[in-house]
């Protein structure tokens, strides 16, 4: 029988370097195989010596879109570790911060990145000429969630206002009351990109993920609780390696990571909603219902209408944390190493960012642990990859391409982060 | 006959910390009061798509940003976008990122361009973190100031 071979040099609207494999044999598809063949940065290295209270600058650098994630994660470990803990105005503070990062990171990601996808654009540029108040409202949104994270991180890209036990300068009330003018007008702007995302037209195609994510008693999470799963798994993060563990495989430089008992499972968006959405307020559950969504989602081509609605739960919690803003006595609660070992586990965007660290008696780190959400989500996206594929084997190679490339960026995936280009071929025999 | 531009903005890209990347806010340091005062002269670095509200209501602009080495370090580029497309395959692919090249597309698409935009690139060879800038960069980025300030004198 022939073979066909569809080769795409790069794929846009990712972050980083892959390629994607495809086998299609006998009108089979046989394997899907997510190439990641950017070189490993070692940043878990290159942490080790380094004292603990360099860790939230150095971590922030692994990502440009979500350093909050790894620098939250990482705070939370080292206290952790030396038996701190952050309450009050300064803890606000933080679920603050994550905001500002999920709404910059989501509205990216569901404006300029994935829905073109849906809407048969080659990209948001083209995409802005018959969309432009689309457009310029999503630069808007992500400029307020850029305003917010400059004000509290001292700027939007690898911000350098974290440390541990809580930051090196607060903000005056004054300060934030000037955001929150903007935040209205974005909360505004995410309700009516729900409502767009909403009347996309998406592929039939459900899969049953074991969703995973944090659980708090109270919160929507961004920066704590126990690790959960959608088959029953409850656990604290510090049994993270009971449970999980990271794989090598041969066509990755990035590991993945699964269940040992059950294999591949899904972080993010979708999970996240769907292990606690009883925690979202009423108006985004309303606004949710009237998307289309029930409390449990498990099209990942809907993930993009998930996200929309996390931009407005952040503009919501933004919203509600700066009404209740009073300015904390110290910036940062006292810090004292010790022989230890740490654990911090926060909701990236993308899914649960972990970390471990093990510190001498000085606060110096012996060892360093980091897992991203994208390396989480490698099994699963090689699994999407695979089904969606699988009706499609008798079209033409640019459709089964694009519907693959839309799959991919269900999951936002950021390659960088889990080790730059996605090429993806698809072999027919 | 086309009116003359009269609210200009002078945009220098780069990071000093990185080499060659460098030759934006030099030129800037360059023109800082070599300028009318009604121009205004901004510097960026990292993510462009944060600068395209700051184009609206501006008529004219000029650019100025290293360029992967294609033969010279320190060889002048210029693009007169009204006759020219900027290549938007000078910088590595980014979803996180936009470049200039992507963001002035962007910006063309939503009406929000500036109507007359030039872009001086200048070839670099050191972009390493901490690497020090190469000596014809830095002599371009006096001749590059020199020819802004023409360029602005002619766009007003």
């Amino acid at each position: 029988m022939a073979t066909r071979t569809i080769r795409v040099d790069n794929l846009a609207r990712i972050e980083g370097e892959a390629a994607l494999d495809l086998h299609i044999d006998g009108g089979q598809v046989v394997a899907a195989q997510l190439n990641i063949f950017e070189p490993p940065r070692f940043f878990e290295a290159l942490l080790r010596g380094r004292g603990y209270n360099e860790i939230a600058d150095i971590t922030a650098r692994i990502c440009g879109i979500c350093p909050v994630a790894y620098q939250m994660s990482a705070v939370h470990a080292i206290e952790n570790a030396f038996g701190v803990t952050v309450e009050g105005q300064l803890r606000a503070l933080r679920r603050l911060m994550y905001c500002a990062e999920w709404i910059e990171s989501h509205t990216l990601h569901v404006v300029m990145l994935h829905a073109p996808d849906f809407l048969g654009y080659a990209d948001a540029i083209a995409m802005a000429r018959d969309h432009g108040d689309i457009v310029r409202g999503g630069l808007a949104l992500k400029r307020t969630g850029n305003e917010l994270l400059r004000l509290l991180g001292g700027r939007e890209v690898h911000p350098v206002n974290v440390k541990a036990g809580g930051f090196y300068r607060v903000p005056r009330p004054a300060e934030l009351e000037g955001v929150a003018e903007n935040l209205k007008i974005a909360r505004d702007r995410a309700i009516d990109l729900v409502r767009w995302v909403a009347t996309f037209p998406f592929p039939d195609y459900e899969r049953d993920y074991e969703f995973v994510a944090l659980r708090h008693r109270q919160e929507y999470p961004f920066n704590e609780g126990r690790l959960v799963s959608s088959r029953g798994l409850d656990i604290d993060i510090a049994d993270y390696d009971s449970e999980f563990e990271e794989r090598q495989v041969s066509h990755s430089t990035a590991l993945h990571s699964v269940l040992k008992r059950r294999g591949a499972y899904l972080v993010g968006p979708l999970a996240r909603y769907a292990l606690n959405y009883d925690r979202l307020p009423g108006s985004i559950r309303d606004l949710a219902a009237a998307a289309g969504l029930g409390p449990v989602c498990r099209n990942p081509f809907h993930s993009i209408i998930v996200r929309a609605l996390e931009i407005v739960f952040a503009c919501e919690e933004a919203l509600r944390l700066i009404a209740d803003y009073e300015p904390p006595l110290e910036a940062s609660a006292p810090i004292a190493p010790r022989a230890s070992v740490g654990f911090g586990c926060t909701e990236a965007p993308r899914g649960i960012c972990w970390h471990r660290y093990a510190f001498a008696a000085d606060g110096t780190i012996a060892a360093a642990r980091i897992v991203p959400p994208t390396s989480q989500n490698q099994p699963n996206i090689e699994a999407d990859l695979a089904a969606v594929a699988t009706p499609l084997v008798d079209q033409p190679d640019d459709v089964i391409r694009a519907r693959c490339e839309q799959s991919i960026r269900n999951y936002d995936p950021c390659i960088s982060c889990s080790t730059h280009f996605l090429k993806l071929s698809v072999h027919r025999t | 006959m086309t009116k003359s531009p009269r609210r200009l903005l002078v945009v220098c890209v780069g990071n000093p910390d990185r080499g060659d990347d460098g030759l934006g806010p030099l030129v800037a340091k360059t023109l800082a009061g070599a300028l009318p005062a009604d121009v205004r002269l901004t510097c960026a670095n990292g993510d462009m798509l944060g600068l395209i509200p700051q184009w609206s209501g501006v008529d004219g602009m000029i650019c100025v940003d290293a360029a992967a080495l294609l033969t010279t370090p320190g060889r002048i580029h210029r693009f007169d976008l009204a006759t020219t497309e900027l290549p938007r395959d000078m910088a590595p692919p980014s979803s996180h990122a936009l470049g200039l090249a992507e963001a002035i597309a962007l910006a063309r698409a939503l009406e929000q361009a500036p109507r007359h935009i030039v872009v001086y690139a200048v070839e670099g060879a050191a972009f390493a973190g901490g690497a020090a800038m190469t000596p014809a960069v830095a002599t371009a980025a006096g001749e590059v100031a020199r020819r802004v300030v023409a360029e602005v004198e002619s766009l007003r």
